[in-house]
């Protein structure tokens, strides 16, 4: 190797290492742009998802809990009253296949299925209820 | 120092940090084909 | 080495070499710690990423100038890593202490819905609050105010190219590797725990964790640099 090339070495990096921090370099670039990207878009990507700003994110709220304790009277409490015991504390209606892997009965939420959910449930308490509100 | 060849040191500690990242990617390309057999397994 | 006749020689010249090298370094560092700061915050990443970048650009700049500055590799990891401890840090803080938080309670079910219902199944159950899948809260006590908040301290002094901060940053990388191994494997034997009914199972939380792995490119870095040039 001539002297040329080992100038262009950055401090620190001996010939021997040059191609392994070569590749390092660039798993770390494609990283570092990987998280700020996914930092960045996680956030309002789920919240459309799940039916933001159809929703507001306390319905959104309500709807998880009503899913994942598979009870209709769960109401997502905010601001939720602090050194209060978990909201969860005592929900016994959360449906599992029970057994040394347990395996929850919910199904996964689609695109938007928050609100015809929730629309669903708010026809039917109309229809109940005797016609319009 | 510039001008020596790679040094022996220098090889066996290459050959050392290689197949420390062929053990850590190994591991996480099983544990993830793993996963991926029991996706194709089980009604997830 | 060039490092070493520069600190010898030490010569008025080479003096002000130093002081614009050190000029030059802290310019563009102005630019990439407010830029970490953004990253690390996960929702205003967009926002940190050209500043992160330009600071990148000027410390590129005074090397082709021929400054002393800082290795690109040292500053890359630096920074990468500090912000992958606090990215990881706000979602476990927020799971650990903030678990009744409309934030919490729609941002990490609505990921755990979509990725590792581990954030889903049986939330804010348990008396303490929070995710109930086997062991995650378990790795959340250990990992956080160990690994994370020392492998945030470790990357400011390595980029700070002091001696200690190149030894603690090896060691809260091992930190990971173990973090990595054991929490894969948990995640792994609970699989129908995290998986069932979630939207985009396995891909999906691979996808989105793997460019976690910081640790694994920073250790054969940080165990194949010149070392010496860790001497601050």
């Amino acid at each position: 190797m001539n002297k040329d090339q080992i100038n262009e070495l950055p401090l620190g990096t001996s010939p021997a290492f040059a191609g392994m921090h070569k590749w390092l370099q660039r798993g770390l670039i494609v990283c570092l742009t990987a998280l700020v990207l996914e930092g960045a878009f996680t956030f309002p990507l789920l919240a459309m998802w799940y039916g933001w700003p159809t929703l507001s994110l306390q319905e959104i709220c309500t709807e998880f809990e009503r899913i994942r304790f598979s009870d209709e009277s769960r109401e997502c409490i905010y601001p939720y009253p602090l050194f209060g015991p978990a909201e969860g504390a005592g929900q016994t209606t959360a449906r599992d296949q029970w057994g040394i892997q347990p395996k929850p009965q919910y199904k996964a939420i689609g695109y938007r299925e928050l609100i015809q959910r929730r629309n669903d449930r708010l026809a039917a308490q109309t229809t109940e209820s005797g016609g319009e509100p | 120092m510039n001008d020596q060849p790679i040094s022996e040191q220098d090889k066996r500690r290459r050959r050392g940090l290689i197949a420390f990242q062929i053990v850590c990617y190994g591991y996480l390309l099983t544990m993830f084909l793993i996963q991926m057999y029991m996706y194709s397994t089980r009604d997830w | 080495m060039s490092y070493q006749t520069t600190t010898i020689a030490g010569m008025s010249g080479l003096d002000a070499h130093d002081e614009r090298s050190r000029q030059a370094q802290w310019q563009a560092d102005k630019w990439m710690m407010s830029g970490a700061l953004f990253l690390g915050s996960a929702v205003f990443g967009i926002i940190g990423l050209p500043l992160f970048l330009r600071g990148l650009a000027l410390q590129l700049k005074a090397q082709k100038a021929g400054l002393t500055v800082r290795p690109m590799m040292v500053t890359l990891i630096g920074y990468l890593v500090a912000v992958d401890a606090a990215l990881n840090s706000i979602g476990w803080a927020l799971d650990m202490v903030a678990h009744h938080t409309l934030l919490a309670r729609v941002f990490l079910m609505a990921w755990g819905n979509m990725f590792d219902a581990g954030y889903f199944w049986h939330y804010n159950e348990l008396w303490i609050g929070g995710a109930s899948a086997p062991g995650e809260k378990a790795w959340e006590i250990a990992l956080l105010p160990l690994v994370f908040s020392m492998r945030i301290a470790a990357a400011i002094g390595f980029l700070q190219m002091k001696r200690w901060g190149h030894q603690w940053l090896i060691i809260t990388c091992w930190f990971g590797v173990v973090a990595w191994t054991g929490y894969i494997a948990n995640m792994t034997i609970f699989a129908d725990v995290r998986y069932t009914g979630v939207v985009f199972p396995v891909i999906g939380w691979w996808l989105y964790d793997i460019f976690y792995i910081t640790p694994f490119l920073a250790l054969p870095y940080l165990h194949s640099v010149n070392r010496e040039i860790f001497s601050h």
